[in-house]
């Protein structure tokens, strides 16, 4: 079968399900266990999608049709998947242990993987027992991780997930992240850190990034202004750059024991597993920063062996697929049942959307139908309070994930372990409710009901459980959804690994910071954008 | 009497030597009859009053004797020893007969209180607290000749019995004050406290002073000219040490933080594991943040002078700083180098020296971290030849600042106005 008969079939499927509502499919005693999925620990249940095992095969022939074997292969290979810019994605790389071979253009890159791990390692340690000293000798206590995007997000949402992790030698080091162009979360913080025990982290792949280097360079000047030492020497014992670009790096100052490398072939969104995560190493010691990047590979494995059938990120992805080209979903939501995932939401909303946002195929052409939906989300039990009723009651479509540990506060209080049953049984009311509507009740007083208080259901959702959040699992949940995005991309024939959608706006933001200052650079604007500049300059000037 | 003296301390062998002199029969529980730490044996006095009390039969070893034949037993163990004190005194109780425990140890509120309860009043086994206000340097003389003593006791027969062992030291006219054990305890307690924030106020002033531009030894002297603050503990230095005083700090420091959420002790703590490191910063500032390869000199490793022991010294933290900065140490002490070089053992970066001026040859620095009596006056002028840079990094303020500046010295003390 090629491509073109597998979605034929499945637009006939789907022609035959639409009617159906999801309290119908999950009628069957054995949904359960024909389409909820297990791998190392995670597991994947989509019995609360609007489709039936036979869906499952036919989706599992269009990727099979799409090529998706050959795909996996070249990815994790290192041949250059990312076309537009001709170059590998080996994100999957990162996280392989050493002793394996992956070449890029004649070169080994799980070598370099490991030298920058170590090197990692070292200026770890050295954090970690007190002896990275700043200028007047006292300890590093604080890092300021600034970056933008891939080099914010990725951090942040570890350090944040993992934060029970921290090792006894890590607990006395504060880590802050800073991303916003126009300063806001530096200013408040450089009122409150001391000077002497501040360490930044400069994160920039191309370190031309001018979010970045905007904060870099008040960060410096502060440190100038504190201390009265000359910049060259601040910036040995206060800055370390983290880039793919080290001329780059080495140019705006950062000397070449401060330099974490990684490469052109790390896309940002990706690169969490890279030196990118060096605020994770920190925060979690380098053991569970090799914890993390274990679970990933795991994961990688996983996608590359398992059988379509059975494979997690496929499954993933193929159920997406369903929802959206086949069921006309447009709208993803993602609701983590623990509090520690809080950054989870837009962590995957760049991953996905930043990812396979796009509407050119590897040819050339148009595609012919959807790619990426709208992802957002927000810890689920909050969620609650603010958009579940749009889920409920209104008139979107939309699929849902859900992701919850299973075990948490093991070692703690009976009331926090209490705390956690209560987040458990939220997660499995919403995804029961979501599907059956008011046909969750038991009793026949839901018809009874005025229209108001009714809930239609029918919203699929997917379930993902862990065990527990651990580094290990935490890389097995960020693969899953990495290789979910490759898998669709592939499904859809689109680059996931570029983002030219970004490119004008920067550079249209050049050009309209003359136009803030010169009125005579205007004439050329439209007068959407002329009316605007006129009216700041009007009233920026004090009244 | 019979007296059973129990534990290394100070105290105890000053209760040894002093109790033995008026006819006492005292057993010495422990090691043998000679005290291992160096500062003990070099307390003025105590050495040879043992000598006699050992030459006259009264001081006997205890293994020798069967040391629960005593009817008193002075428990002198340090803090952290506690363990070790409950055994004693749980097998004293298994005695039939009366016993009076003089508990002069540092285990904190309560602990005699504790001790009691192992013991049967019915047979008139009794704690006494007895607070150890002994100084290092003056114990003979202030065991012999208390002005006033604190005493925890709440039995009239443990009292009297107590007041009669007492009294060849007690009859000038001495003050007996009577309190309970946990008040005895607790006083014992507020005062080391007290000291404690002296040192932690005093290092901050120096800090201070380095900053203002005035010797803080000049602004010492002139503090303790006021009766109010007087002379004691008020010396600036990178930080005290030295197991029993930080333990028992942080015991403290602990139940004032856990019960009244004070951390007043804690930020002494604190601000002396940072002070601990002041001549390391002092080094690092001097040589613009780069000390690899630097050749550093260490005079004094051991927390105090007169004690082979380096527990919590200051030397500990700057030997890890410089070793993570790739220096090279030539380290030296009079006594704390074996100890010192069990925790680092062989090291490239480590040169044990025997004698102080072969830890500055070539050096780059000179760190002054103990203030041993032999570093005090040293031959400056070899001092200056051997030395690869002149600079003298004084971390007990034991020198004079003008006239190692006239000797062509680089000098940087603790708050000394640089």
């Amino acid at each position: 079968m090629n491509r073109d008969s597998c979605w034929r079939e499945l637009r006939q499927s789907a022609e035959a399900l639409k009617p159906r509502h999801l309290s119908e499919f999950l009628a069957d005693e054995t949904r359960f266990e024909k389409l909820s999925f297990t791998h190392d620990g995670v597991l994947l249940d989509l019995s609360r999608h609007r489709f039936d095992c036979r869906t499952l095969d036919r989706l599992v022939q269009l990727a099979e049709a799409s090529e998706l074997r050959t795909a996996i292969s070249d990815l994790t290979e290192g041949r250059p998947v990312n076309h537009t810019e001709q170059r590998a994605a080996l994100h999957t790389a990162l996280r392989t242990p050493p002793g394996q071979r992956v070449e890029v253009e004649d070169e080994n890159v799980i070598e370099g993987v490991h030298e920058t791990l170590n090197k990692m390692e070292s200026l770890v340690a050295t954090l970690h027992s007190g002896q990275w000293r700043g200028y007047n000798g006292e300890a590093i206590d604080t890092l300021v991780n600034i970056g933008v995007g891939g080099s914010d997000l990725g951090p942040l949402m570890a350090c944040h997930a993992l934060e029970e992790f921290k090792p006894d030698a890590a607990q006395g080091i504060e880590i802050h992240f800073v991303s916003s162009m126009d300063g806001s979360q530096l200013a408040g913080l450089l009122d409150r850190l001391n000077p002497a025990t501040t360490l930044f982290v400069l994160s920039s792949k191309s370190f031309t990034t001018i979010d970045t280097l905007a904060n870099a360079a008040t960060a410096c000047q502060w440190l100038i202004d504190a201390s009265d030492e000359p910049r060259e020497l601040l910036l040995k014992h206060h800055f370390i750059g983290i880039t793919a670009k080290p001329e780059k790096a080495s140019e705006w100052g950062i000397p070449l024991q401060n330099q974490l490398l990684f490469w052109e072939w790390t896309g940002g969104r990706y690169s969490l597993w890279s030196a990118i995560g060096f605020p994770i190493a920190v925060a979690i010691g380098m053991s569970g920063f090799r914890q993390l990047l274990a679970g990933a590979h795991s994961m990688d494995r996983h996608f590359r062996h398992a059988d379509f059938h059975e494979n997690l990120p496929v499954l993933l992805a193929l159920a997406g697929v369903w929802n959206i080209n086949l069921l006309d979903i447009h709208a993803n939501a993602i609701l983590p049942y623990d509090g520690r995932l809080a950054h989870l939401p837009a962590y995957l909303e760049q991953l996905e959307m930043e990812s396979n946002g796009k509407s050119v195929r590897s040819d050339g052409s148009l595609v012919e139908q959807r790619t990426c939906p709208v992802l957002w989300g927000e810890i689920g039990p909050n969620a609650q309070h603010a958009f579940y009723q749009l889920l409920h009651q209104g008139t979107e479509s939309v699929m849902c994930d859900f992701i919850v540990p299973i075990r948490r506060y093991a070692a703690q209080s009976a009331h926090l372990q209490e705390q956690h049953r209560l987040a458990l049984a939220n997660c499995l009311a919403q995804a029961r409710v979501l599907a059956l509507g008011d046909k969750a009740l038991d009793d026949e007083g839901a018809d009874a009901q005025p229209p108001w208080k009714r809930y239609r259901g029918n919203q699929p959702s997917t379930v993902i459980l862990v065990d527990e959040l651990t580094p290990y699992s935490l890389g097995q949940l960020i693969a899953l959804y990495e290789h979910k995005v490759y898998t669709q991309a592939v499904i859809w024939e689109i680059n996931p690994f570029d983002q030219w959608g970004v490119e004008l706006g920067k550079k249209m933001a050049t050009q309209m910071l003359d136009a803030l200052e010169d009125p005579d650079s205007n004439e050329a604007l439209d007068s959407a954008t002329r009316g605007l500049l006129d009216q700041i300059r009007k009233r920026r000037e004090p009244a | 009497m019979k007296i059973c003296i129990w534990g290394e301390e100070l105290a105890g062998w000053t209760a040894a030597a002093l109790l033995a002199e008026y006819g006492n029969h005292i057993l010495k529980a422990g090691s043998g009859l000679e005290p291992a730490q160096s500062s003990i044996r070099a307390e003025p006095g105590l050495m040879n009053r043992l000598r006699n009390g050992i030459e006259a039969g009264r001081i006997m070893p205890a293994d020798e004797n069967d040391p629960f034949s005593a009817d008193i037993h002075w428990l002198a163990v340090g803090p952290g020893e506690e363990e070790q004190g409950r055994k004693i005194v749980a097998d004293l109780a298994k005695k039939d007969t009366p016993v009076l425990v003089i508990n002069q140890s540092n285990l904190g509120t309560g602990a005699s209180d504790e001790l009691q309860t192992l013991l049967d009043r019915e047979r008139e086994q009794q704690v006494v607290y007895l607070p150890d206000m002994l100084q290092g340097g003056q114990a003979i003389q202030q065991f012999a000749h208390p002005g006033v003593l604190l005493v925890g006791c709440e039995d009239e027969r443990a009292r009297v019995t107590f007041t009669a062992l007492m009294r060849p030291f007690t009859r000038e006219g001495t003050e007996i004050r009577l309190m309970s054990r946990k008040e005895a305890e607790f006083t014992k307690f507020a005062i080391t406290g007290m000291l404690a924030l002296r040192l932690g106020y005093i290092n901050e002033l120096a800090s201070l002073a380095d900053h203002v531009g005035v010797d803080i030894e000049t602004v010492r002297d002139g503090m303790s000219t006021d009766q109010r603050v007087g002379p004691h503990y008020l010396s600036p230095g990178c930080g005290f040490g030295g197991h029993h005083f930080t333990q028992y700090i942080e015991g403290l420091a602990g139940l004032l933080s856990r019960t009244r959420g004070s951390t007043l002790l804690e930020t002494v703590l604190e601000q002396n594991e940072f002070h601990k490191e002041l001549p390391f910063r002092k080094l690092w500032q001097h040589y613009n943040c780069d000390l690899n390869g630097r050749r550093i000199a260490l005079w004094g490793l051991a927390f105090k002078p007169g004690v082979a022991t380096v527990e919590s010294a200051p030397s500990l933290r700057i030997t890890d700083a410089l070793l993570a900065q790739g220096a090279t140490l030539q380290v030296h002490d009079p006594e704390a180098q074996p100890e010192f070089r069990r925790i680092y053992g062989d090291n490239p970066q480590l040169v044990y020296c025997d004698t102080p001026y072969s830890a500055v040859g070539d050096a780059d620095a000179l760190l002054l971290l103990t203030s041993w009596p032999d570093y005090w006056s040293p031959n400056y002028t070899e001092l200056h030849r051997l030395m690869n840079e002149p600079v003298i990094i004084d971390g007990r303020n034991v020198y004079d600042p003008q006239l190692l500046r006239d000797l062509g010295f680089t000098y940087y003390g603790v708050g000394r106005g640089q």
